[in-house]
C-alpha cells in the first residue's frame, strides 16, 4: 500500500499551499486515477512520489516504510513518465532506451535485455534505428513510456501519457498501461480525459486547489453519473488558467 | 550591462583617449655614465607624459627583474661613455629593455618619446659645443642617439626581439572564444531542462553531479579543440592570407605548459558556462548573462583593452578577472620564455575558479530541487 498522510507543501512561504492535508492511499497492483484541474496539485503530487520534491509535512509510506527509505531499498523501483518528451531528439530510440537504461546502474548485461522488452512493449521496434526527434507524435509518446519502462518499475507515475496522440495511439497506450498493471505493479494515472480513467482505473481520486475533494474506486465515486459530472460538480465549472 | 561594459571601456581607455597625465606605466633609467649630459637627458624624459618614474635600479641584473616582474615596463640603460661619444663619428648607443607583454603601439609610442628627449639632450649638447668653439670648424655630428630594444624574458641567455603584434593578440582572442563555450553549453542544458530530461534524469536518481560531470568533460575536450584548430590558424591559415604567423615555443616543456594552462583555462570556461546555464531560466537569458558576462571579464581582463594602456587604479581590477590569469598564463610562455612553475599560479586559480563555478551551479540545482 502506498500511504500519503496529510501531506502539505508549499513552493513558497507567500502563496497558498500547492497540497494541503493530502491523505491518499493507493492499493499495490492498482491503477489509481488522479483527476483535477489544471493548478490542482497533481503535478506536485507525483514530483513527490518521483523524489523530484522534498516533501517537509506530512508523511509518504510505501509497504510500511518511509518513501526515502523504500526507494533507497529498491532504486530504480519508482519511474515517472513525464507529460513533456522527455529524451534526446538527436539520439535514436534505441541510443535513447540504452542511455536511460544505463544511467540507472542496471548492469550492461541486463541493459540490453530490458531495452528490448521495452522496445517490444511499446511496439517500437520497426522505428529502434530513427532518431527520436523525426518520430511523430504517437510514437514519441511511446518512446516517453517506453524509457519508463527500462527500470521495470513497481511503481509508474504516468503524467497525462495521452496528451496530443490520435485515438489509435490512445487506445494502445491504454491497452499497455492495463498490461503492465496485470503484472502486479502499481500505475499512478493522471490524465484530464474523464473516460481514460474510467476505462484504466480502478480507483480514483479528485484534488483541487491542493485539497482531496473525493477518493475511492471509481464504480463508488461515480453512483449512477459519469465520472465527468462528478468532476464538474466538485470542481466548478469557472475557466482555470 | 552594456552600460557597465561602456563604464569600464571608457575607464580602461581614459588615458590612451584623453591624453592627460594619469600615469600608469612606469620606467626605469639605469644610468652606467653618470655626467651632467646623461642626468639632463634623464631629467628630460622626466617631462613624459603617461609615465611614472621608478627608482633606479642598482644594476642591470636588477633592472632585468624588475621588467620580469612587470614592476616597470621599460628600462633605458645609458651606457658608460654616453657623453664623451659627442663630437665623435660614433653614434651614442641607449639600449631599451621591455616588458615582451607591452604592446607594439605603446613600445613604439616610448621609443619616440626617448628618441626624442635624447635627440633634445644632445642638439642642446652641440649647441653648446659650438658656442665654446665658434671659431673653430664644426665637427660633424655623429647623428640622433641609437635605441636598440631588447626584450626581457625569462630565459636571459640571449637578446630577444621584440613580439609581434599576432604573438600580443593572439592569446586575448583565443582565451576570449574559449570561454563563449557558455552559448552551447547553456543551448544543450536548458533545453534538456526544458523538455523534461534533466527532471527525468532525477527522478531517476542520477546524481547531478554525474549530470554535470556527463556535460563538464565533453565540452572541456571540444573547447580544447577548438583551441587547437584556432592556435592551427594562427600559426599556418593567416601566413597563408598574408599575415604574420603565431610563434610557438620551441621546446616540449613550454609546449606542454601551453597545454596544461589551455587546460585550465577551460575547465574554467566550462565551469562558468555550466553555472550560467544553472542560473538562467531560458536560453535568451543565458545568452545575455553568458555573453555579457564574457564581455565584461575580457574588458577588465586586459584583453579588449591592453592593462598596459589602462590607468593604474583600474589595472589592479584586472586581477579579478578569469581572462586576465589566463592571459597572464599566455604571455608568461608565449613571450616571456617562462616554464611550467611559472604559470602554476595562473593555472591554479583558473581551476579553482572552474570548480568553484562548478560547486555554484551544484547548489544552485539543489536549491531549485528542493523550492
Amino acid at each position: 500500500m502506498i500511504r500519503l498522510e496529510n501531506l502539505r507543501y508549499r513552493y513558497r512561504p507567500e502563496i497558498p499551499p500547492a497540497l494541503d492535508s493530502v491523505s491518499i492511499s493507493i492499493t499495490r497492483g492498482s491503477i489509481h486515477g488522479l483527476l483535477g484541474p489544471n493548478g490542482a496539485g497533481k503535478t506536485t503530487l507525483i514530483s513527490l512520489l518521483a523524489g523530484l520534491l522534498t516533501h517537509r509535512e506530512g508523511r509518504i509510506t510505501i509497504d510500511g516504510e518511509s518513501l526515502d527509505g523504500w526507494r533507497a531499498a529498491h532504486p530504480n523501483a519508482i519511474a515517472q513518465v513525464p507529460q513533456d518528451y522527455a529524451f534526446y531528439p538527436m539520439l535514436t530510440v534505441t541510443e535513447n532506451l540504452a542511455f536511460f537504461a544505463g544511467v540507472q546502474g542496471i548492469p550492461r548485461r541486463e541493459q540490453q535485455h530490458r531495452c528490448d522488452r521495452a522496445l517490444a512493449f511499446s511496439r517500437l521496434e520497426t522505428v529502434a534505428g530513427r532518431r527520436a526527434g523525426e518520430l511523430s507524435g504517437g510514437l514519441r509518446r511511446r518512446l516517453n513510456l517506453a524509457i519508463g519502462l527500462t527500470g521495470e518499475p513497481e511503481i509508474l507515475l504516468l503524467d497525462e501519457p495521452t496528451a496530443g496522440v490520435d485515438s489509435s495511439s490512445r487506445l494502445f497506450l491504454l491497452e499497455a498501461v492495463r498490461q503492465y498493471a496485470a503484472a502486479g505493479r502499481t500505475v499512478l494515472y493522471t490524465s484530464h480525459y474523464m473516460e481514460e480513467v474510467e476505462a484504466v482505473c480502478s480507483d480514483v481520486s479528485i484534488i483541487d486547489h491542493g485539497k482531496v475533494l473525493l477518493a475511492g474506486p471509481v464504480t463508488e465515486v461515480k453512483r449512477g453519473r459519469t465520472l465527468e459530472q462528478v468532476f464538474m460538480e466538485l470542481t466548478g465549472h469557472s475557466l482555470r488558467d | 550591462m552594456p552600460a557597465i561594459f561602456i563604464l569600464i571601456m571608457s575607464l580602461a581607455l581614459a588615458d590612451s583617449l584623453s591624453g592627460q597625465k594619469e600615469a600608469s606605466l612606469a620606467y626605469a633609467v639605469l644610468d652606467f655614465d653618470g655626467t651632467p649630459l646623461s642626468r639632463a637627458f634623464d631629467s628630460q624624459l622626466g617631462n613624459l607624459d603617461l609615465l611614472n618614474k621608478s627608482a633606479p635600479p642598482s644594476s642591470e641584473a636588477d633592472a632585468r627583474l624588475q621588467v620580469r616582474d612587470q614592476k616597470t615596463a621599460f628600462v633605458i640603460v645609458i651606457p658608460q661613455g654616453f657623453a664623451n661619444q659627442i663630437g665623435s663619428n660614433q653614434p651614442p648607443e641607449l639600449r631599451l629593455l621591455i616588458d615582451p607583454a607591452v604592446p607594439g603601439m605603446v613600445r613604439n609610442g616610448f621609443r619616440q618619446h626617448v628618441e626624442a628627449a635624447a635627440t633634445r639632450v644632445w642638439l642642446t649638447q652641440i649647441l653648446e659645443h659650438l658656442r665654446q668653439r665658434m671659431m673653430l670648424p664644426v665637427a660633424e655630428p655623429a647623428g640622433a642617439p641609437e635605441i636598440s630594444i631588447e626584450s626581457v624574458s625569462n630565459n636571459d641567455t640571449a637578446a630577444a626581439a621584440p613580439p609581434s603584434s599576432v604573438q600580443q593578440s593572439v592569446p586575448a582572442w583565443l582565451i576570449f572564444s574559449m570561454f563563449f563555450v557558455v552559448i552551447p553549453i547553456s543551448a544543450v542544458f536548458i533545453g534538456e531542462r526544458q523538455c523534461g530530461t534533466l527532471q527525468r534524469l532525477r527522478a531517476q536518481r542520477v546524481p547531478f553531479s554525474l549530470v554535470l560531470a556527463g556535460k563538464f568533460v565533453p565540452f572541456v575536450l571540444v573547447n580544447q579543440m577548438q583551441a587547437v584548430v584556432m592556435v592551427a590558424i594562427g600559426r599556418w591559415l593567416v601566413p597563408l592570407c598574408g599575415g604574420e604567423a603565431l610563434t610557438l615555443p620551441g621546446n616540449a616543456a613550454a609546449l606542454m605548459a601551453l597545454s596544461m594552462l589551455s587546460l585550465a583555462v577551460s575547465v574554467a570556461a566550462v565551469g562558468w558556462a555550466l553555472l550560467i546555464a544553472s542560473f538562467a531560466r531560458s536560453s535568451e537569458q543565458a545568452t545575455i548573462l553568458g555573453g555579457v558576462g564574457n564581455i565584461l571579464m575580457g574588458a577588465i581582463g586586459g584583453i579588449m583593452v591592453p592593462r598596459y594602456v589602462m590607468p593604474a587604479a583600474m589595472q589592479t581590477w584586472t586581477h579579478i578577472s578569469p581572462m586576465d590569469w589566463a592571459l597572464e598564463g599566455f604571455h608568461e610562455v608565449m613571450l616571456r620564455q617562462g616554464g611550467f612553475t611559472d604559470i602554476l599560479p595562473a593555472i591554479c586559480s583558473l581551476v579553482c575558479f572552474g570548480l568553484a563555478a562548478l560547486a555554484a551551479a551544484a547548489f544552485l540545482n539543489h536549491r531549485a530541487t528542493n523550492t
